[in-house]
């Protein structure tokens, strides 16, 4: 190095160090203003003297709403998190673990809930006694949710996004309840949440309160908690077919936690054929992380029991009665209200250590999980009721804006339906330049498409209106 | 000095800790159950003692396991009830060999099921003289393996332990196997369609059985019949090739595992992009799924109860 690079980097070393100072004394002087105090839920006195920069969450319903509120960057760490997509890939800490790989990664908080101080209670001490702060939260019912977001935001120094993503929250839990309430003819709802003893939850649990503000009426309303807190309750076989002929819809609460039954398992159990939502297909299934968990998602499961129990009002989708060319993202949102079909969640934590011979659920480079519709791409996708682009290493594209084939409708409708081979073989004159043959075949033979002068045209863009009247076919078929 | 005394203790406290959960874990992964077969050990027991009291007979039907609890009783269940009613001096137990399914039934359901060494254990501490272990796998793969590798230390301490072979062994167990099932299948009448048969599939040489079964089933007479594996070979790729070359317009899709669980409800029925059904219905096939798992073919239960016969005479 010559004396000239010396100098230069001597400078550049003063400047280096005073600009930390700056810094340095900028967070000092935030850091007064911003002291965080509260009791947490274990009934700690919790006192920070500034907002986290390192946390590990070992709660999957923290780590989803500190990624809500935008401080996802300031996590490094989680447990059996899947939610949002990037959550998967923040580094593992288990509580049934060795608390020296907490210490090691150096966090400046590790948040738990009070199951987990109970559940290891000598691993948080550890933890604590290396003098990493430690809070525990978890809002016991509804109502403390609000309280339970403003201490994370306090933690994270989010409280102007909290109050937004707050009173989004609640207007659109609102939204739906002013919907729902309008609808004459109520549903009666049975919601299953472990398919041991056929449990159910309590009315007053996030689930229950999901029932009612969609609209239901839970058979189970006056059902009492299995152990004090639990917000399972016991219900039973015989009380189900007692009520039999007056379920309309039953919805079946599966994840990590419960294991309610699916559509297959719950009509094939002695008896449950009786069941008037069996009979009419009323069974559907959904996420306990969306319904039961206290996170930003939980308008999602309020969203999908509206759904489920009034599927006309809430999948309405007029507003595509129109002529303009459609896009893949038009159809995603067509065919996800047209078909009724739940929103796909993945349950298993291990869900992004699995190869997926598909698409891998919110890994689209181009559709963000806070994308207005990324429910309706995800679950057209996961349903292969739409097609997706694959880029250069195997990065994965949905490509909303790309217009649709009549080609690739007649493919999605093929899926998302139940038609018959008729064997008519009307004859088609450019059948060759379709890239699904047998499909289009067996479409135009169900009158399905109609041919132009002989021709498929199966390069021609459908319009919004075409693939209503082509989606409309399902009904029949 | 009072100080690095104090440093000391919580030093060897956090230490002691650290050692207690990282213990603490080990006893909770090892779902095997080494820890606990050599607890018992420990607690003074004569382990060379040998259980003679032949006339206390019991049969181990031992299966991979399913956290699907409607399709448990409806397969592994009614394999063990088959068991149970066939041979009345017996004591039946269960035995999961799947850790992973023994500890998500506890935690979730709170269920208890044994693993192969405790339910062994349990047999030897009752005094049991006689044992018939009873697989209901599907052939002899890793799962078999594991079993045989587990029994093995109790192997010396019945004075009569034997083996039933699981569902396909021998050459005559394929023609009884194809003959109990094709004969609750419907769809072999129809000539435009092809009966999938999605079977598990596995790294290890015993995956050859399906291929095997698919030769068999075609010197049987069945030609539109397939068999493809989720997780080997031949895989759906194989099969799409001969449906394709079949010339069936129609799929009727049926597991060939004991169990209806996770993979024919999801990779085989699912409505997933990725699963068989899907897959079929984008090649253009009309294709219906059949949620059945082998356990539920009465042909295939008698199959098993008399694996178990040939075990527990020969």
């Amino acid at each position: 190095m010559n004396f000239k690079c010396k100098i230069l980097f001597l400078i550049f070393l003063v400047l280096l160090s005073f600009s930390g100072c700056g810094k340095l004394d900028e967070s000092v002087s935030q850091s007064n203003n911003a002291k965080i105090q509260f009791i947490d839920d274990d009934g700690k006195e919790i006192s920070l003297e500034k907002p986290a920069q390192r946390i590990i969450s070992m709660y999957s319903a923290h780590t989803e709403n500190i990624y809500y509120l935008g401080a996802g960057d300031k996590l490094i760490g989680g447990y059996n998190c899947i939610y949002p997509p990037e959550a998967a890939f923040l580094d593992e800490y288990d509580y049934k673990g060795d608390p020296e790989q907490v210490i090691a990664a150096q966090p400046d908080l590790l948040l738990i809930r009070p199951f987990i101080r109970q559940k290891a209670p000598d691993y948080i001490k550890t933890i604590e006694n290396a003098g990493i702060p430690v809070v525990s939260l978890y809002p016991s019912s509804f109502d403390e949710f609000d309280e339970y977001i403003n201490k994370l935001a306090l933690l994270t120094a989010t409280e102007q996004n909290a109050k937004k993503l707050l009173d989004d929250f609640h207007n659109e839990i609102n939204t739906i309840k002013e919907l729902t309430s309008k609808q004459q003819d109520k549903k009666n709802v049975f919601f299953e949440s472990t398919d041991i003893n056929i449990r159910t939850v309590t009315p007053d649990s996030m689930a229950g309160l999901a029932i009612e503000t969609a609209g239901g009426i839970n058979l189970a309303k006056d059902a009492k908690p299995i152990d004090q807190g639990s917000t399972i309750a016991p219900f039973g076989e015989e009380k189900i077919l007692e009520n039999a002929d007056k379920i309309d819809v039953y919805i079946s609460q599966r994840g990590s936690m419960n294991s309610g039954g699916d559509l297959i398992s719950i009509s094939q159990r002695p008896g449950f054929d009786t069941i008037k939502a069996v009979k009419e297909g009323k069974v559907f299934v959904i996420n306990e992380k969306i319904i039961s968990s206290p996170s930003f998602r939980y308008v999602k499961g309020v969203r999908e029991a509206a759904r489920f129990l009034y599927p006309d009002l809430m999948d309405n989708i007029d507003e595509y009665k129109n002529d303009n060319i459609a896009t893949r993202r038009d159809f995603a949102i067509m065919a996800v209200k047209y078909k009724h079909i739940p929103i796909f969640i993945p349950s298993s934590s291990s869900y992004y250590s699995t190869e997926h011979k598909g698409h891998t659920f919110g890994l689209f480079e181009d559709i963000d999980w806070n994308d207005k519709d990324f429910d309706y791409i995800e679950t057209a996708v996961e349903n292969g009721y739409v097609s997706w682009d694959k880029g250069e290493g195997g990065k994965e594209y949905f490509n909303a804006d790309k217009n649709v084939s009549r080609d690739e409708l007649a493919q999605w409708l093929f899926v998302m339906g139940d038609f018959k081979n008729v064997d008519v073989n009307i004859p088609i004159d450019d059948l060759e330049k379709s890239s699904h043959k047998r499909i289009v075949q067996i479409l135009v033979d169900n009158h399905i498409f109609e041919l132009n002068n002989g021709c498929f045209e199966p390069e021609r863009y459908v319009t919004n209106n075409e693939i209503i009247k082509a989606l409309s076919c399902l009904d029949v078929h | 000095m009072k100080k690095l005394l104090m440093f000391l203790t919580v030093g060897l406290f956090v230490f002691a800790m650290a050692g207690c959960t990282n213990s603490q874990s080990v006893s909770e992964s090892n779902s095997k159950g080494e820890q606990e077969v050599s607890e018992n050990k420990d607690s003074g027991e004569d382990s060379d003692k040998v259980n003679t009291d032949e006339s206390k007979k019991a049969i181990l039907v031992v299966s991979f396991g399913t956290s699907y609890n409607d399709s448990r009783e409806k397969t592994i269940g009614a394999v063990e009830n088959k068991i149970t009613e066939a041979f009345p001096d017996y004591e039946v137990r269960r035995a999961f060999t799947s850790g992973m399914i023994i500890n998500k039934l506890k935690d979730r359901d709170g269920l208890e099921i044994d693993n192969v060494e405790q339910a062994m254990q349990k047999l030897y501490d009752e005094g049991f003289g006689k044992v018939v272990v009873q697989p209901t796998h599907i052939m002899n793969g890793y799962e078999y393996d594991e079993m045989k590798e587990a029994v093995k230390p109790f192997e010396a301490k019945f004075s009569s332990l034997s083996y039933g072979t699981p569902l396909l062994n021998d050459d005559k167990d394929y023609e009884e196997a194809i003959k109990a099932v094709m004969s609750e299948i419907p769809e072999t009448e129809d000539k435009d369609s092809a009966v999938v048969f999605m079977g598990h599939g596995t790294d290890h040489p015993a995956n050859s059985a399906y291929a095997k079964l698919n030769d068999k089933l075609k010197e049987m007479g069945y030609d539109n019949v397939f068999v493809g594996t989720v997780e080997s070979t031949p895989d759906f790729d194989d099969v799409l090739e001969e449906v394709n070359n079949s010339g069936a317009k129609k799929v009727v899709l049926y597991p060939f595992m004991i169990v209806a669980g996770d993979h024919a409800n999801n990779d085989m029925a699912g409505d997933e992009e990725d699963s068989w059904k899907t897959m079929f219905k984008k090649e253009g096939y009309e294709t219906i799924p059949v949620i059945k798992g082998l356990g539920e073919y009465e042909g295939i239960r008698n199959l098993f109860v008399e694996h178990t016969r040939a075990a527990l005479e020969g």
